[in-house]
């Protein structure tokens, strides 16, 4: 039953230092399939939380104060059993260029589309 | 007659140069004396011919004064007025007395107040002693003043001193004469010694009108921007007064110092050195110090103060539009940089405000869709939906305007990055080659700018199919170039939007230039000087 769940259920830590966005992106990946394991709001707090709780996903806010959502990304992916990044932002993409597209992730999502089917297509697509 | 004459002449010359000064007719009325004297002795009229030979010698008097007075027409000192005194002594009332005693032979002394040869004989020689000695003290006097002066004062001395000489030497004569043996080698040299007075006297003049035509040079010298050491050597050039020094006025109180910064006394008033001081508007910004001589020209040191006066003040005008236009490009880059500061700004805080308000409405209207079931009213499932995709199109408009006030991208990725992204969001097909180097932040955003603006332009005015954006490095400077195929015809000084562009590349020392031939596209250059890196600054973002 738990395996059985856990084959459809993916696990997820949403990083985003405005609580807000984190209850409301909760709320939606959870109602999508989700199973949110657990939040942060910053760097080193989400860099803890994933060792801890090893998620197969990490939703990351690329504008954290102190380390940005780039720096999390690149520490999150440097070993072997790395989680699954998606970068999301209120910004659009056009404000990152190519730090965006150099950033080891399966891909952004601005803030408004966060959804588990957008991070399921994402995932499909890498 | 020369000697009168030469005289009268020098000195109507003087009195015409100078005429506040009392020597031209102190030396005019000498020459008039030494006339009236000698034409007096020829008259056989007793009255004239007694005048005639009592005031025979009184020019001497005139002349010690003359020699004593000049070049100021004043005397000095009180042992001068003693000198003057004596002569005035010798040549009025004992010339009278030596009259009253003298027989002429011919009855034309009508002074005559008995004949006694020994008591004539008696006042001749006292006249001829006390004169002698008056002589001596006359040359003392001048020898002394000649030694204690320096440059012009001295020169001017020498003239004087000759006639001091002639004086003595004319005493001594009579002395010989009075004692039996007159000499008539002395007695010419004399006479060559008296008529050279003048002519001393007019090259004095001369010299001192050649100061003038120095004043003359000394104005185009300091027309160069002269420096201190050259503004003090071209004063003592023209004036001829190798003592002479500039004294600028502290910043601070009464105090002055040289040309090298130093501390400078000035002189006190009777040193025979004066001050000139220049002024501007009443107050004291320098000070010439020369031989108290030069103020003798009165028009002379005016002059030269008008020259330095204009020198100094032109410098001063320059090192003033210098200032500011160093403060006014100081100004300008305060103000680039501000706005650019408050672009920033208003990017954070559309973005941590409205931006986020709306991201969570749009994630709050999908949340309530996604929780109505089957049964729900569709009107209310239309609505949500509505809702939803307003507040999505409000965020992308935000979106557009954050990127248009300040493009993140930029300070994030660079300028090829946001170059790209300026050329994603142009209506026109715009070909982007610029390189991935970094440069300045103040140089990216200026480069940003242009394109960004120029691509605006294209889009508004220039009807073109496509365009294409140059960026690249080329002897210090980045070069920005944005051309179109479209109808050409652009002005850089009619668009306020171009105009603002050359605002901004001039704030870095660059330049803008737009060639737009009717008909034949529009070509926008930038040139941006890459600051050397000791010299970037990284504003903070």
């Amino acid at each position: 039953m738990w395996r059985a769940t856990m084959a459809w259920m993916s696990t997820i830590l949403i990083v985003d230092d405005d609580a807000r966005f984190r209850a409301q992106a909760t709320a939606l990946l959870s109602a999508d399939g989700f199973t949110v394991i657990g939040e942060a709001d910053d760097g080193p707090s989400a860099l803890a939380a994933a060792a801890a709780l090893r998620p197969e996903y990490v939703l990351l806010d690329i504008g954290l104060a102190g380390v940005d959502g780039f720096a999390v990304a690149h520490a999150l992916t440097a070993d072997g059993e790395a989680p699954l990044v998606v970068l999301t932002s209120s910004r659009d993409a056009r404000a990152f260029g190519r730090r965006l597209r150099e950033v080891p992730s399966l891909g952004f999502l601005p803030k408004e589309q966060v959804s588990g089917a957008a991070i399921r297509a994402l995932a499909a697509d890498a | 007659m020369l000697p009168g004459w030469s005289y009268v002449a020098c000195g109507f010359l003087l009195w015409a140069q100078r005429p506040a000064n009392r020597l031209g007719p102190i030396m005019a009325g000498v020459g008039m004396l030494w006339l009236l004297g000698r034409a007096g002795q020829m008259s056989s009229v007793p009255v004239v011919w007694t005048a005639g030979i009592w005031l025979t010698d009184l020019w001497v008097t005139g002349l010690i004064l003359f020699l004593l007075a000049f070049p100021t027409g004043r005397l000095r000192r009180g042992f001068d007025w003693v000198i003057v005194g004596m002569s005035l002594v010798v040549t009025v009332p004992l010339e009278l007395l030596w009259l009253a005693f003298l027989d002429d032979g011919q009855g034309r002394n009508v002074v005559l107040v008995v004949v006694n040869d020994d008591a004539a004989h008696g006042v001749d020689r006292l006249q001829r002693i006390l004169f002698t000695l008056g002589a001596l003290l006359l040359v003392g006097s001048l020898a002394r003043r000649w030694q204690r002066s320096t440059g012009p004062a001295r020169r001017q001395t020498i003239p004087v001193l000759v006639g001091g000489f002639a004086i003595l030497l004319q005493s001594v004569s009579w002395m010989v004469f009075s004692f039996g043996s007159a000499s008539h080698v002395l007695d010419s040299s004399i006479r060559i010694a008296l008529v050279a007075i003048p002519a001393a006297v007019l090259y004095v003049m001369a010299q001192a009108r050649m100061a003038r035509a120095g004043v003359a040079d000394l104005v185009v010298e300091l027309g160069q921007t002269p420096t201190p050491a050259r503004l003090r050597d071209a004063l003592a050039n023209a004036l001829g007064d190798p003592s002479l020094e500039v004294a600028y006025r502290a910043d601070a109180g009464d105090t002055f110092v040289d040309s090298n910064g130093m501390a400078m006394e000035l002189p006190a008033l009777d040193s025979g050195r004066a001050v000139t001081m220049l002024e501007r508007r009443g107050v004291p910004v320098a000070a010439i110090v020369h031989d108290a001589a030069l103020l003798d020209d009165p028009g002379l040191m005016a002059s030269v103060a008008g020259a330095v006066r204009l020198a100094v003040e032109n410098d001063r005008l320059n090192a003033e539009v210098e200032a500011q236009l160093e403060e006014v490009r100081a100004s300008r880059a305060r103000i680039v940089e501000a706005g650019d500061r408050e672009r920033r700004r208003v990017e954070r805080d559309l973005h941590d405000g409205a931006q986020q308000r709306l991201v969570s409405l749009s994630l709050e209207l999908r949340f309530a869709r996604a929780r109505l079931d089957e049964h729900a009213d569709p009107a209310l499932r239309q609505s949500l939906e509505r809702a939803a995709g307003e507040a999505m199109a409000a965020l992308a408009e935000l979106r557009e305007l954050a990127l248009g006030i300040h493009p993140l991208v930029l300070t994030e990725s660079g300028l090829s990055e946001a170059v790209e992204s300026l050329a994603d969001r142009s209506p026109v097909a715009v070909t982007v080659d610029v390189g991935d180097d970094r440069y300045p932040p103040d140089v990216e955003a200026a480069a940003y700018f242009v394109v960004s603006e120029a691509l605006a332009n294209v889009a508004k005015y220039a009807r073109a199919a496509s365009a294409a954006v140059r960026v690249r490095r080329d002897a210090g400077a980045l070069v920005v170039e944005v051309s179109d195929d479209g109808v050409g015809g652009a002005d850089a000084r009619a668009g306020s939007g171009l105009r603002g562009l050359g605002d901004r590349v001039a704030v870095l020392d660059g330049t803008l230039e737009v060639v737009s031939p009717a008909g034949r596209g529009t070509t926008v250059t930038a040139r941006i000087p890459i600051p050397s890196p000791s010299h970037v600054s990284v504003p903070a973002l």
